[in-house]
């Protein structure tokens, strides 16, 4: 197994892939989060709350939980990659025990979604930092809760990175692999959301288990003010949390029970 | 003589409405190149990639010294195989791309370097794989197939791409390898290829195997090799030769 985790680790860093994600990560981290901590929330149409309050600095790194799609279209990105180039016949020839294969494959990738996850929150928290430095306010939450808000936001940046995985597993076409990544997380869930009844369910997809986590309500709550039904209350930090990594064993034992048996082309 | 030969019975495999391969029987034996030649569509990719695990048979039995591929204890240091659905990410160098599969297979990272050196890539190491040539591609799968030092090697049309040069430097350095005591087994539906490079030939027609056996043996069945080789793949073929069954075949091409 250690050897084959190894392995995978080496096949992943002789390609640009690693270099990217870390670019991303920071793009993601410090982007979105950065514009809207140096024009500061409550500059922003419609105001928000400002960096001197919990909510405003939940408002702000939340915004990073919004590009989590990222990290799962990089882990479908490379499963696919594989079979679009062969290298998983050349894989399945070293290693005839396909399922070990994908376990170890999932080992490193959920390394690197954790990695993702500490670039995306280095940056974020150092965009907070910047921009309430330079509005003159100090940080409206104790320096541990930023840690933790931000140690939250990587764990789900390494269970989306594992969805991508299982996603790309399934469906080893490229683009087909793609569009339902694009396709669920920044079409279908928003959908649901809003959808009447079914969007009770929200809390439990893995965007609601993200905001839950992350206590980023602002999606729910702008939406509970502009449509007249009741938005579902998102669950606490500990079930989100729980929630999510459900959804990584699901998909991982996806991941490594679908390739078992299928023919490779 | 004691080495790790290749025995194939019954194999079977039926992709939506086409008989790929109906009854493959034959083996490869150690310190014997096999060919196994067969037209167009015959069924030799399928055959090989039942043998390797990488399609799973509707019946039969493939053995690689007694054992399955997948149950192998260390099946890339048992056999290599250059199969086209085996491939390297052409972002990686050569040398990163051998290295990978080196800790994969759990063969010293050393051997990377060393596997260059007879497939005569030693010198485009650091190179992109996306940049190489046909001929350099297939020279790099080779090489990935020799990172284990492998008993057996099984390769399906392993002279695609290569120049005549390469052509015969392949041919040689397989019977070297075989004369080692090792059991090479290649396809290719080019009989002329085979001729001068093989000890054994298995025939592949329509997914049957329809001859095994030596070369000097198949040879004297015929004036020419080019005739014995019309005789057991047309439809006119005696199903009575080694390995067929005897039992009359339902054509799925006309
Ligand atoms: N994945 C697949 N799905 C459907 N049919 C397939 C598949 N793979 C092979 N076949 C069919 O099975 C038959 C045997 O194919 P195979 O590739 O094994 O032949 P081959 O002897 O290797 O031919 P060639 O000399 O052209 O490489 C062909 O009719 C082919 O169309
Ligand atoms: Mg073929």
């Amino acid at each position: 197994m250690n050897r084959l985790i190894r392995g995978e680790f080496a096949k992943l860093l002789g390609t640009r892939l690693p270099m990217w994600t870390l670019v991303i990560a920071a793009c993601s981290g410090g982007g979105l989060t950065g514009l809207l901590a140096l024009i500061g929330p409550e500059n922003a149409t419609p105001p928000l709350p400002g960096l001197d309050t919990a909510e405003g600095v939940g408002i702000v790194v939340g915004m990073s939980g919004l590009l989590l799609f990222a990290p799962a279209l990089i882990g479908t990105i490379a499963v696919t990659s594989e079979y679009r180039h062969r290298t998983i016949g050349t894989t399945f020839l070293t290693a005839p025990r396909r399922g070990r294969v994908l376990a170890a494959k999932l080992v490193v990738f959920g390394v690197l979604g954790v990695a993702y996850g500490v670039v995306a929150s280095l940056f974020a928290g150092g965009a907070v930092a910047l921009g309430a430095a330079v509005q003159g306010v100090e940080i409206g939450v104790p320096p541990l809760v930023l840690v933790m808000l931000l140690v939250r936001l990587s764990l789900a940046a390494a269970v989306y990175m594992i969805l991508g995985v299982a996603i790309g597993a399934l469906a080893r076409h490229q683009l087909l692999a793609v569009g339902i990544v694009v396709g669920y997380f920044y079409f279908l869930e928003h959908v649901l959301m809003i959808i009447p009844g079914v969007n009770a369910i929200h809390p439990y997809l893995p965007e609601g288990a993200t905001a839950a986590l992350t206590d980023f309500t602002f999606l729910s709550d702008a939406i509970a003010e502009q449509l007249p039904l009741a938005s579902a209350a998102p669950t606490s930090p500990m079930i989100g949390a729980l929630v999510l990594l459900a959804y990584a064993a699901a998909a991982a034992c996806i991941a490594v029970a679908v390739p078992l048996r299928r023919d490779l082309r | 003589m004691s080495g790790t030969g290749v025995e194939v019975a019954g194999l079977a495999k039926r992709f939506a409405g086409v008989d790929a391969v109906r009854d493959a029987t034959f083996n490869a034996h150690p310190g014997r190149v096999t060919g196994f030649l067969g037209p167009n569509g015959a069924g030799k990719s399928t055959t090989l990639r039942m043998l390797l695990g990488l399609t799973r048979p509707d019946a039969g039995t493939a053995l690689i010294g007694g054992v399955p591929y997948r149950d192998l204890d260390d099946p890339s240091g048992t056999v290599g195989a250059v199969l086209d659905i085996a491939g390297a990410h052409p972002a990686m160098t050569a040398r990163g791309h051998l290295r990978a599969y080196c800790a994969l297979g759990g063969h010293a990272a050393a051997n990377a370097e060393r596997v260059a050196e007879p497939t005569g890539i030693s010198a485009y190491l650091d190179r992109r794989v996306g940049s190489f040539s046909t001929g350099m591609r297939q020279r790099l799968s080779l090489a990935t197939a020799l990172l284990g030092d492998p008993a057996v090697l099984v390769l399906d049309e392993p002279s695609n791409g290569l120049d005549p040069a390469g052509i015969v430097w392949l041919r040689t350095f397989l019977r070297e390898y075989a004369a080692s005591g090792r059991t090479v087994l290649l396809s290719s539906h080019v009989l002329t290829e085979l001729q001068y490079g093989v000890d054994d030939l298995v025939l592949i027609d329509r997914g049957r195997v329809t001859w095994e056996g030596s070369l000097a043996e198949f040879t004297a069945h015929g004036t020419s090799l080019e005739e014995a080789f019309l005789r057991f793949t047309s439809d006119a073929a005696p199903r009575t030769a080694p390995g067929a069954s005897g039992a009359p075949i339902e054509g799925v091409r006309a």
